[in-house]
């Protein structure tokens, strides 16, 4: 049995107050209105000085040329970034342009909380499936983790109520589509309102978290049921439940993506992305249960779990790190390649704007990944897991961040004080709400019918 | 090179560990150990030293990488750059996306290939190679441990071995070395 | 031995009472036995076939590609659609060899052999029609970059196409690797086997001089670690490299980014139908039901239903993203209304009815158990998937943002006759292999006989998990070829041989006389009139030669064996020598009196 140590317990609590102390700040200090911005544009360009401005407009060039030199023709990249920015409110002239930052501004807040607030609830979704998977195929390591997974899913249910309050309440700040103005002026927008419209929109989210934390619910209760049952009915109903869960899942997993992420630049679309985002996804829950894993294991909570099961867990986030590489490329080098207009503004704002980030998230997730758990010793040593977990979350956090700052704030993004301050609120929580979940039950899944097979195996 | 070596012949996995448990327990050199399929944890309990194929089969895919990046970036950006369908071919790492995919094959064709010959390098496979197994039925359904008995008496030895649950055992004299 | 635990809520992978030898006798069978009737049948039939395509790939050399049905605006269609067929179908082999051994799946044991021979069989006709289409396969080389005598022209490493070149040759060379280094203990296995010295000699050769060696072992598993480390994305860059061949383009349902995980997906849907269809057959006519059960069977339709489940959640997602783009060209692509009505609904509708609609019944538990049905439907997705590339090529070719260029593709027969001919060779090269090469990894299903096997589980079962798993085998001679092993398991049957190796196993029975009188005195006398005898074999540690000399010395029930204490053990030990020290290391005693409170 686990409780959360006291210290652990105030810890959580202080980032939770600072990080909603920040977030507050961020939500109040958005500029209001055109004259805050100007203000802001001018005091901007005092603090950094013309120059600045001159070298960053000369690096735009550059980049811009770049990509008119590969498509040779003239001034084609700004005419994309234009397409690719003038879903916001309309027009072209300085006025309007201000009126443009205003709004970009006025997002930040939005969108840094929203990163940070899908970025946990992703965990425990990634969790979820990621128990299911193991119930569905019958797994025969794993059931010693069953309780660390239960226990990290407990974040379902507040992760899912703080994102569908974001993304109802985000409005225009995210959804372009939402701006009736905007879609009145858009034939294109007009022919997929059958989708993009707020009523539907609101019934998918609800439908999704609902089913999702249905399962969740469930599960653990048959979970919970088999280990004081005399034969293996919850085991059997938890079987079954977890395939039609997955099932369910794999549907309402695209269409979370394209709702939540994909619309947000409702002109551009991409087969991929819903898969993109689950490999996010994947990865960085498996990384989490290993952490949580290494964390109960030092404290001597879970002496039958050995270390080939932390030995396994490192495979899977060396290999589903490859994996989301791979489906990275398959997006990004198929849009590189065919070079359409209407696809590679995608990509031109991330790598114009982001190219730090951009790029360096790729030797995050995929390069020291690699590196560190290439070695079949290492990935028993808990330390060397412990690197590759924070290079992996570290990279997917950079990953949604770039899923949804270049698409609502544009080149307006800044990691200050909104951002920090979401990360630590989340962080907060999670581990409060983990923590206490983990606590209410023995840590040994007695009973499961693989519990000896998993306990005994050998590789 | 004469030498005295015994062959002890077991009829079951389980029971061809616990022989050998117990044969290196007793300080006898176990000089070779013939399976016909490869019996979980042998190679630990005969006391090997784990092998480095893996590391060789690394070092060939970063060769192999190597071979790739050479030979595209010499191809394609340096000997005979081309504007093929506006593909940038400038430099070498403006034009990479197209070039992953061969860089990724090559990459595995030089590791998986190179390690396998090692591997039958190694172990000394190759066509018109004649086997070693110095019974047939070791292929079979038979385990056969070899024993050095150059300083032992071959008596005691035997005895031993018969109360590890040996089947078979004979004393092979004066064979050659491979 | 705990080690060898499995929940014992899976059903078993080996049926059936098998012993390690066993194993080696039911794989060698085929190749040391005389092929049948039906065999050659199905071979003849296959050969015509692959005659017949031969003749259709020389016309077209000798002729010229005009005599296939392309022409300008479908200039791919039928070659293509094969051609990505055939990769697909070597997927399932890569995947059950490498995957499933990444996953520690202890049924791919069984099936891996014929799915990697499938697999390197499918590739070898998939890459028969690039180098057909080349016009002149003769120059075939021209594809590899080599310094040539026109000066500095190198190949287009900007293609996608060249990227198949990569793409393939290494798949092919790795798989054709990795399928032999698996052979060779096998190999050795039928050498050490064979009577026949042509074969002892073919198979000698074959096995490169395996001797199973502990280091050979342990290389041997390390490298097929490593090797399916390297193959898994492999096989996933291969359908991938493959699916840019349609995805780099700007051509209206071809550019899709989900192609690469849903072509490879696609893949392995089609490659598993076809290893059912293999399998199936094999299992039957090589007699290896106990070895590739219906579990297997049961396992290959939910590896069905996951990858066939990924494609159509693809489909619904291609479907959904073309109306969602606004594209107006998506309306005629493959999956779309247009297509559903156009001229072409009919293989619209043969990718929709045999990829989505009859797999959905592999759902229900029985039908997934059921051999026929399983057949039935492995053929239908077959067809299905073979659509599923004629859709992605010749529906959005005949379409494509000119009107004026629309039209229809029309197969000719020489079309027709080039696929045939490389179904007939697929099953030529299959026929061969299931004859000559040992269809099952016989030294893997060795290693997970005593977890997976049906007498161990049942063992476990009966005495509890930590129970000896020691096999007792009956001693052969060193010498004995196949002839004398092949029916041992059956006494009965071969009543006389055994004979012949009892009387030099004679007990001395004068000699011992006082110490058998010994033995009895301690454990009691067999009264046939009042008592019956037991099977003394049900006790681990006696075999058939061991009972016929317990019987001489007047050994007949359980309750005797029961009897037995150390002084019992050790007179035991002096009358019959050949054992010392066996019938206490397996506790006879403690075995025969469990047995005995059962009858």
């Amino acid at each position: 049995m686990y409780t959360l140590p006291s210290k652990l317990k105030l810890f959580s609590i202080i980032i939770m107050v600072l990080g909603l102390a920040g977030i507050t700040y961020g939500f109040l200090t958005a500029p209001k209105t055109i004259e805050d911005v100007k203000e802001i544009m001018a005091e901007q360009d005092a603090h950094h000085g013309g120059e600045h401005a001159v070298e960053a407009h000369g690096e735009e060039e550059h980049t811009a040329n770049f990509v008119d030199v590969a498509r040779g023709e003239e001034g084609y990249s700004e005419a994309a970034m234009e397409h690719a920015t003038d879903l916001k409110p309309e027009g072209h002239g300085s006025a309007s342009h201000e009126e443009h930052v205003l709004h970009q501004l006025q997002t930040r807040p939005w969108s840094a909380t929203f990163v940070a607030a899908f970025f946990f609830l992703m965990i425990a979704l990634g969790v979820l499936v990621f128990y299911a998977i193991q119930y569905a195929s019958q797994a025969g390591w794993s059931p010693v983790l069953y309780r660390i997974m239960e226990g990290i899913t407990t974040y379902l249910l507040p992760g899912s109520i703080i994102v569908f309050l974001i993304v109802v309440f985000a409005g225009t700040h995210f959804f372009p589509w939402q701006n009736e103005e905007l879609v009145a002026g858009d034939k294109i927008l007009q022919g997929k309102s059958g989708y993009l419209n707020f009523p539907f929109f609101v019934i998918r989210a609800v439908i999704y978290l609902l089913g999702w934390n249905l399962y969740r619910h469930f599960s653990r209760k048959n979970s919970l049921a088999q280990a004081d049952a005399n034969n293996y009915d919850p085991y059997r109903k938890n079987f079954k439940l977890s395939v039609f869960f997955l099932i369910f899942f794999i549907v309402t997993e695209a269409t979370m993506s394209w709702d939540w992420f994909m619309s947000m630049t409702p002109h551009w679309y991409s087969t991929l992305f819903p898969w993109y985002v689950f490999a996010s996804m994947f990865v960085s829950a498996i990384t989490v249960i290993a952490l949580v894993t290494i964390y109960l294991k030092s404290r001597g909570l879970i002496p039958f779990v050995s270390d080939k099961h932390l030995h396994d867990l490192a495979k899977y986030m060396f290999a589903f790190s490859i994996f989301w590489t791979y489906l990275w490329f398959s997006q990004f080098m198929l849009i590189w390649y065919a070079n359409i207009p209407e696809e590679v503004t995608y990509f031109i704002i991330r790598i114009q704007e982001y190219k730090l980030l951009f790029f360096g998230m790729l030797i995050l997730n995929f390069v020291f990944p690699i590196l560190v758990l290439m070695n079949s010793d290492y990935k028993r040593v808990p330390w060397f897991v412990v690197i590759a977990a924070v290079f992996i979350l570290v990279g997917h956090y950079v990953d949604i961040f770039l899923l949804v700052m270049p698409s609502t704030v544009g080149h307006n993004w800044y990691f200050g004080i909104p951002e920090i301050a979401a990360l630590l609120f989340f962080m907060g929580l999670f581990i409060f709400v983990v923590g206490t979940g983990l606590g209410k039950v023995s840590l040994r899944p007695k009973n499961d019918p693989f519990i000896k097979e998993s306990e005994n195996y050998h590789f | 090179m004469a030498s005295k070596k015994i062959h002890a012949i077991y009829t079951d996995d389980d029971l061809l560990m616990q022989a050998v448990k117990q044969t290196r327990a007793a300080n006898y050199h176990i000089s070779e150990v013939f399976t016909p399929f490869p019996v979980h944890g042998l190679d630990h309990a005969v006391g090997l030293a784990p092998t480095r194929i893996a590391i060789t089969s690394f070092l060939y895919g970063l060769t192999g990488l190597s071979v790739a990046v050479l030979m595209l970036n010499y191809i394609m950006i340096e000997d005979w750059p081309q504007n093929i369908g506006g593909k940038p071919s400038f430099t070498f790492y403006q034009n990479m996306p197209a070039f992953i995919p061969v860089m990724f094959e090559l990459t595995v064709f030089f590791a998986a290939h190179l390690m396998v010959i090692t591997f039958y390098m190694r172990s000394k496979l190759w066509p018109f190679k004649k086997a070693e197994n110095p019974d047939l039925r070791t292929t079979d359904d038979h385990f056969l441990m070899e024993v050095d008995a150059e300083n032992h008496d071959v008596e005691k030895l035997t005895k031993f071995l018969y109360d590890t649950g040996a089947s078979e055992i004979s004393l092979i004299e004066n064979e050659q070395d491979h | 031995m705990s080690s060898h635990y499995e929940a014992p809520i899976r059903e078993p992978l080996v049926l059936g009472e098998k012993s390690y030898h066993d194993i080696s006798v039911d794989v060698g069978a085929p190749v040391l036995g005389k092929a049948n009737k039906s065999w050659w049948i199905v071979f003849t039939i296959a050969l015509i076939a692959f005659l017949w395509g031969l003749g259709c790939i020389i016309y077209t050399v000798s002729t010229g590609i005009g005599v296939w049905g392309l022409n300008k605006t479908i200039g791919w269609a039928w070659d293509i659609t094969n051609f990505v067929w055939w990769v697909g179908i070597g997927h399932a082999g890569t995947l059950i060899s490498a995957v499933l051994l990444l996953f520690r799946q202890k049924w791919r044991m069984a099936v891996n052999r014929s799915a990697e021979a499938m697999t390197i069989f499918a590739v070898v006709q998939a890459g028969l029609f690039p180098i057909i289409h080349m016009g002149r396969p003769w120059l075939a080389y021209w594809v590899l970059p080599i310094p040539n005598q026109f000066g500095s022209l190198w190949v287009n490493f900007n293609s996608p196409l060249l990227w198949d070149v990569f793409a393939i040759s290494t798949y092919l060379s790795v798989s054709l690797v990795f399928w032999w280094t698996g052979l060779l203990p096998d190999f050795a296995m039928i050498r050490d086997r064979t009577t026949s010295p042509f074969q002892k000699k073919i198979y000698g050769i074959l096995s490169f001089g395996w001797s199973g060696r502990v280091k050979d072992w342990q290389r041997f598993e390390e490298v097929s670690l490593v090797l399916a480390g390297l193959a898994t994305p492999l096989v996933l860059s291969v359908h991938t490299i493959v699916s840019f061949d349609f995805a780099t383009s700007v051509v209206p349902g071809w550019h899709s980014t989900i192609y690469p995980p849903y072509f490879v997906a696609g893949a392995i849907f089609s490659g598993f139908a076809m290893v059912q269809t293999l399998l199936i057959i094999m299992r039957k006519v090589s007699n290896l039901e106990a070895y590739i059960t219906i579990l297997h069977i049961e396992y290959m339709n939910k590896v069905i239903l996951l990858t066939g489940g990924i494609v159509t959640t693809a489909y619904i997602i291609e479907y959904f993203i073309a109306w969602y783009s606004g594209v107006p060209y998506e309306n005629y692509a493959y999956l779309s209304f247009g297509a559903a009505t156009g001229p072409y609904w009919w293989a619209f509708w043969a990718l929709i009815i045999c990829n989505l609609i009859v797999p959905l019944t592999l759902w229900v538990k029985k039908l997934r158990r059921n051999i026929v049905w399983t057949f039935i439907v492995a053929l239908i997705i077959n067809i299905g998937m073979w659509f599923e590339r004629f859709d992605i090529i010749v529906i959005d070719l005949s379409k494509d943002r000119l009107t004026s260029s629309w039209t229809m593709f029309q197969p000719t027969f020489v079309d027709i006759g080039t696929f045939m001919g490389t179904i007939g060779f697929f099953f030529v090269l299959f026929l061969l292999y299931a004859r000559t090469f040992p269809v099952i990894a016989q030294a893997e299903v060795k290693t997970i006989l005593k977890s997976s096997g049906e007498s161990f589980k049942k063992l476990r079962a009966v005495h509890g998990d930590d129970h000896s798993h020691v096999q007792t085998v009956e001693p052969y001679p060193a010498d004995a070829g196949p002839s004398a092993n092949v029916e041992d398991k059956n006494f009965d049957s071969s009543f006389n041989d055994l004979d012949e190796e009892t009387e030099n196993n004679q007990v001395d029975y004068e000699a011992n006389r006082g110490k058998i009188d010994n033995l009895l005195s301690g454990i009691g006398t067999f009264d046939p009139a009042t008592q019956t005898q037991d099977d003394l074999k049900k006790i681990s540690g006696v075999g058939p030669v061991m009972e016929q000399k317990l019987h001489q010395l007047g050994i007949f029930t359980f309750e005797q064996v029961s009897r037995m204490t150390d002084r019992e053990y050790d007179l035991l030990d002096e009358i019959i020598s050949e054992f010392p020290g066996r019938a206490k290391r397996d506790d006879w005693a403690g075995q025969a009196l469990i047995l005995k409170n059962k009858n």
